[in-house]
């Protein structure tokens, strides 16, 4: 049993670091309706520039123990260019779907780029800094507490996220924006300042979620492609524009890749990719979706 | 018996042949005759310069590097200075690619480099397709342990990938017989790891010791969120982890592994660990695994003038160590200019060397490399000398190296040409 | 078709068979993908441009091309291309018929993310299973015979840019001219007609689901007779086919292209593979610069390089 144990805590842990870029993609889509293709992207930034504030911390006597608010800040930081994203993807909005996606594919070539510019190619790690948390040890348990934080701080996120959406005036805005966006702005809703809010954060999800999972795993340019795979099923099992889906949803794909991992390995991402599909044919909305326009 | 003695005889003849081989490669371009070549042997070489594989790239490059300006210095190759022409390896078709502008428009001499199995098992029918002289620094033309090229006339590969894993094989029989009976792999998922793998297994059925495997993990090359696997390693209990790991991948392993207690208690067999040595920092590698560092130990305690020379060099240079494949890329230059100073000495008045000849002379070569002596075989793979060891805190660094450590000549780790893997492990005398 | 044009045509047609006597060996090896992926894109574009789905994953059909003619020539021993085109075809067929049928339900953003999943699905066995397709090292592909002559007497270069150049050339002048007829068929104004406004189309008796699965299928086909020209000169069939940036990598080069015009595929295709090799060649960044290409495209160009010369850039679609 406590075999599991292990299991199901790295399965934990991956959804909750998916839910947040799963996260930023539903928000984005719900209310611009543009499925972001440079998520990826925006997860590696946030793990490069985290690893480079970290290293800067380091260097001017910052204590080891706020790394986690380092990361934290760093996220919300390099998640702020967003703001001149969101800019390039306004020429888009009116445009058709497939060259909104294409618009993301773009971006995500050139962000990667911008990456190895600054960053180089190589995989960047924190080495074994996320020790400094320590851990606890039950048994032949071993838990390192960072990635109980970690869990923590993105149930937080999304929490405060469902706080925002549900009970802030802000939060009605924007889901009335996201459902009738014409009405909206008839109702003299600033829409090209949600727009750009709305954009950000879902950016900024991406951005925490990469410095959050940099100390226990690394940042390499393989993220941007690799992580858009497992977002996607994400929510088209939670269902386009949910929030609640992207939770769940997150749930199941880092719970099912754990296990798949452990009990047929061949099997790993091919799993998510058939429940993706049968979603897709049985409840093509998704466990949470609306229905699609 | 008589096999044992044979086999010695051979290491012996192939040892005191370094002796003159080292003078030769030493002489430069004495004794040679004066061909009026002003222009630059120009030799490309494909190397990694990007991902998990940038770093070993990089260390080869410098290998290179190194060897070239020495042999620059002493003045070149047969009175030709060499020109290096550096492309990027990524994945196979792009890199075949590469290859062939290389050799049609660049019109190179040679071709040297390659580290990734993959890639070089795919390119091999191409290097004999268009006739180029190519020597691989980590190469092989072997479909896991099969070899696809039995017959190669411009192709030169690397030591088979077993060789490593022979090797490590052999040590963890020797310090851990008796004290595993369940064992786990967490390899990379290609050609490689699976030879490894494979490898490792043959060779304790051989020596007839009992072992059960109770997990196998196949991580993509390049993932770098390893917890799953390492939660499923956990969920297994193994006595005995033997992982093929290599990349940037292997660091983040082994401080997850720790992290998550899987390295108390378990016992570790790495054959390719040495590539990440210097990120293999002391507080998260146990000691007393069995740690690979394939041709190149750069702590070697009896190591030789050269080798010494290189290591300092590296250090003032790039503030690091070396890991093999700075060994492998050396090797390969002074295989190359062995091999075409002979042909230019055995050809005389009659001009410079056709590539075939060059390829000819190059079969039987011995050189002196950065991690001692080796030579090529006349079915063009590689004979070089092997280090690996049990791992240890007890040095001025902050990463592990390896004390006691063994050395190997690879004409135990590998098989004899023409000769199948499986058949030879049957057959072959094999020491610990 | 008009005079002009086919002037064009013939002249441009006349150009690439000159192609191996005036450009360097290398080049001409170049060219030999672009033909390939030509073949792949015109395929694309039926659903594309003149159906209105946008596929993400149609990457999918390339590597089934790859893959079959790597099994056939390196495990079946089958070397003969005509077998092997043939085999690519039917495959292509048989797989794309299901994937079609559950696919074509859906429109636009499920459509898109419906074939990327069953791309990655692909890629994943691809890679995962490793006794039976090799993994991550693929498999390899011998080199076929080409209308039953064994030209193993050639060198591999000479191959790739004599007898391997015209055959490959031969097949998307037949490929590219059934493709005209077909468009410019019932068949082609049906499709048209579903992607401008498919309620009228089903309303006017249209049987919307069942042409966009012929679209659907035909162009799955395309795409594996690609992806087997494709593989010859390199010698390998990978996963790498089949991942979701490749599918991207398509639907840049029929935009770049330009989806609007029938040839628009054929010469994104050149432009991309011309346009990449120079980029690499420059700088290292060429991601980069691609992807500010396809930015200007998107913003600026949406009718591509034949938008461009044609003079007809409206980002909606009315081609042809």
């Amino acid at each position: 049993m406590t075999a599991y144990f292990d299991i199901i805590l790295s399965g934990i842990f991956h959804a909750a670091v998916l839910f947040l870029i799963a996260g930023g993609l539903q928000l984005v889509f719900g209310v611009q309706k543009i499925v972001n293709l440079a998520c990826g992207a925006f997860y590696a930034l946030g793990a490069y520039f985290g690893i480079t504030m970290v290293g800067l911390a380091i260097k001017y006597g910052i204590s080891q123990e706020l790394l986690i608010f380092i990361l934290l800040i760093s996220g919300i930081v390099i998640g702020l260019i967003g703001v001149v994203i969101e800019r390039l993807l306004r020429l888009v909005y009116d445009r058709e779907e497939g060259f909104q996606l294409l618009l993301t594919f773009a971006i995500m070539l050139l962000l990667e780029d911008v990456i190895r510019m600054i960053w180089g190619a190589t995989p960047k790690t924190l080495g074994n800094l996320s020790m400094v948390y320590g851990q606890i040890t039950l048994g032949s348990i071993s838990i390192p507490n960072y990635k109980l934080l970690v869990i923590f701080a993105s149930v937080a996120l999304a929490l405060g996220l469902g706080w925002i959406l549900q009970k802030t005036k802000f939060g009605k805005i924007v889901r009335a924006t996201a459902e009738n966006r014409r009405m909206s702005e008839a109702l003299g809703v600033n829409v090209i300042w949600i727009n750009v809010v709305i954009f950000t954060l879902g950016s900024i999800l991406g951005t925490i979620g990469g410095a959050l999972v940099v100390p226990t795993s690394a940042a390499s340019l393989e993220m941007i492609s690799e992580v858009v795979v497992e977002a996607f099923a994400v929510v088209v099992i939670g269902g386009l524009g949910s929030m609640r889906g992207a939770l769940v949803g997150a749930l199941i794909v880092g719970l099912m890749r754990a296990f798949a991992v452990h009990v047929y390995a061949e099997l790993e991402l091919l799993l998510i990719y058939l429940i993706v599909i049968a979603v897709l044919i049985f409840k093509p909305n998704g466990l949470y979706g609306k229905a699609a326009e | 018996m008589k096999k044992k003695l044979v086999q010695n005889k051979n290491r012996r003849s192939v040892m005191k042949g370094f002796g003159a081989a080292s003078l030769l490669a030493v002489g430069g371009s004495w004794g040679f005759p004066a061909i009026a070549q002003n222009r630059p042997l120009k030799v490309g070489i494909l190397a990694p310069r990007a991902g998990i594989a940038a770093t070993i790239g990089e260390c080869g490059l410098r290998g290179v590097l190194f060897a070239v300006d020495k042999i620059n210095k002493s003045g070149g190759i047969a009175g030709r200075k060499v020109e290096l022409i550096v492309e990027e390896e990524t994945n196979a078709k792009d890199t075949t690619e590469r290859f062939r502008k290389l050799v049609l428009q660049d019109k190179v001499d040679c071709v040297q480099g390659l580290v990734s199995s993959g890639v070089s098992l795919a390119m091999s029918p191409t290097v004999e397709e268009m006739k180029a002289l190519t020597i691989y620094w980590d190469g092989t033309s072997q479909d896991g342990v099969k070899e696809t090229i039995p017959n190669p006339k411009y192709l030169f590969r690397s030591t088979d990938n077993e060789c490593e894993a022979v090797m490590s094989s052999l040590l963890a029989i020797k310090y851990f017989k008796g004290q595993f009976a369940t064992i786990a792999g967490i390899n990379p998922d290609y050609s490689y790891g699976r030879n490894n793998w494979a490898a490792f297994q043959a060779l304790l059925k051989r020596f007839g010791i009992q072992y059960k495997v109770v997990a196998e993990q196949w991580p993509k090359v390049g993932t770098m969120d390893l917890s799953s696997h390492i939660a499923s390693l956990k969920a297994a209990k193994p006595d005995l982890i033997f992982s093929s790991l290599l990349f940037a991948d292997l660091p983040v392993f082994m401080q997850n592994a720790h992290a998550a207690g899987l390295t108390k208690g378990t016992k570790f067999v790495m054959p390719a660990a040495g590539f990440q040595q210097t990120l293999l920092k002391k507080e998260f590698t146990p000691e007393g695994m069995v740690f690979g560092l394939n041709t190149l130990d750069f702590n070697y305690p009896n190591a030789t003038p050269l080798q010494k020379e290189f290591v300092q060099h590296y250090f003032d240079k790039f503030k690091d160590y070396p890991n093999w494949e700075a060994d492998r890329a050396y090797f390969a230059m002074q295989v190359f200019k062995a091999g075409t100073e002979k042909a230019v000495k055995a050809k005389g008045a009659g001009g410079w060397p056709k590539t075939e000849e060059i390829a000819s002379a190059i079969e039987g070569i011995q050189v002196e490399s950065l991690g001692g002596p080796g030579m090529m075989r006349a079915d063009h793979i590689a004979e070089q000398t092997f280090y690996q060891g049990l791992t240890t805190h007890k040095n001025k660094y902050d990463f592990v190296t390896t004390n006691p450590t063994d050395k190997k000549f690879s004409n135990e780790l590998q098989k004899p040409p023409g000769v199948d893997f499986w058949q030879w492990l049957e057959t072959a005398k094999i020491t610990l | 078709m008009k005079f002009k044009p086919l002037l064009i045509l013939v002249v441009l047609i006349f150009a690439l068979c000159m192609v191996p006597f005036v450009l360097p060996a290398y080049y001409v090896t170049l060219v030999l993908p672009a033909i390939a992926y030509g073949i792949a894109l015109i395929g694309f574009n039926l659903l594309f441009g003149y159906t209105g789905l946008l596929s993400f994953g149609h990457a999918l059909y390339i590597a089934l091309g790859a893959y079959t003619v790597a099994i056939f020539t390196s495990r079946l021993g089958i070397t003969s291309m005509e077998l092997n085109i043939l085999a690519a075809v039917l495959c292509s067929m048989v797989i794309a018929i299901p994937i079609g049928l559950l696919c074509v339900r859906y429109v636009r953003i499920f459509f898109g993310m419906l074939t990327l999943a069953f791309g990655m699905l692909f890629h994943s066995f691809l890679f995962k299973f490793y006794e039976l397709t090799g993994g991550d090292s693929g498999i390899k592909v011998i080199r076929p015979h080409l209308f039953g002559q064994d030209l193993s007497h050639l060198d591999k270069t000479a191959y790739l840019i004599g007898p391997f150049f015209y055959y490959s050339l031969f097949l998307l002048l037949i490929f590219g001219f059934i493709m005209w007829r077909m468009v410019n068929s019932p068949l082609g104004n049906h499709l048209k007609t579903i992607r401008d406004n498919p309620r009228k189309a089903e309303y006017l008796g249209v049987k919307v689901h069942q042409f966009r699965l012929i679209s659907f299928v035909i162009s799955a086909m395309y795409g594996a007779v690609g992806g087997a020209l494709l593989v010859v000169p390199v010698g390998l069939a990978d996963p790498e086919l089949a991942y979701w940036t490749h599918s991207g990598n398509i639907v840049f080069m029929t935009i770049l292209g330009g989806f609007n015009h029938f040839f628009g595929p054929i010469v994104g295709a050149f432009a991309f593979i011309g346009l990449k090799d120079q980029l690499v060649t420059l700088t290292q960044y060429w991601r980069f610069a691609l992807g500010v290409v396809l930015v200007l495209l998107v913003i600026l160009l949406p009718g591509g390089i034949m938008g461009l010369l044609s003079k007809k850039n409206s980002p909606n679609r009315g081609g042809d």
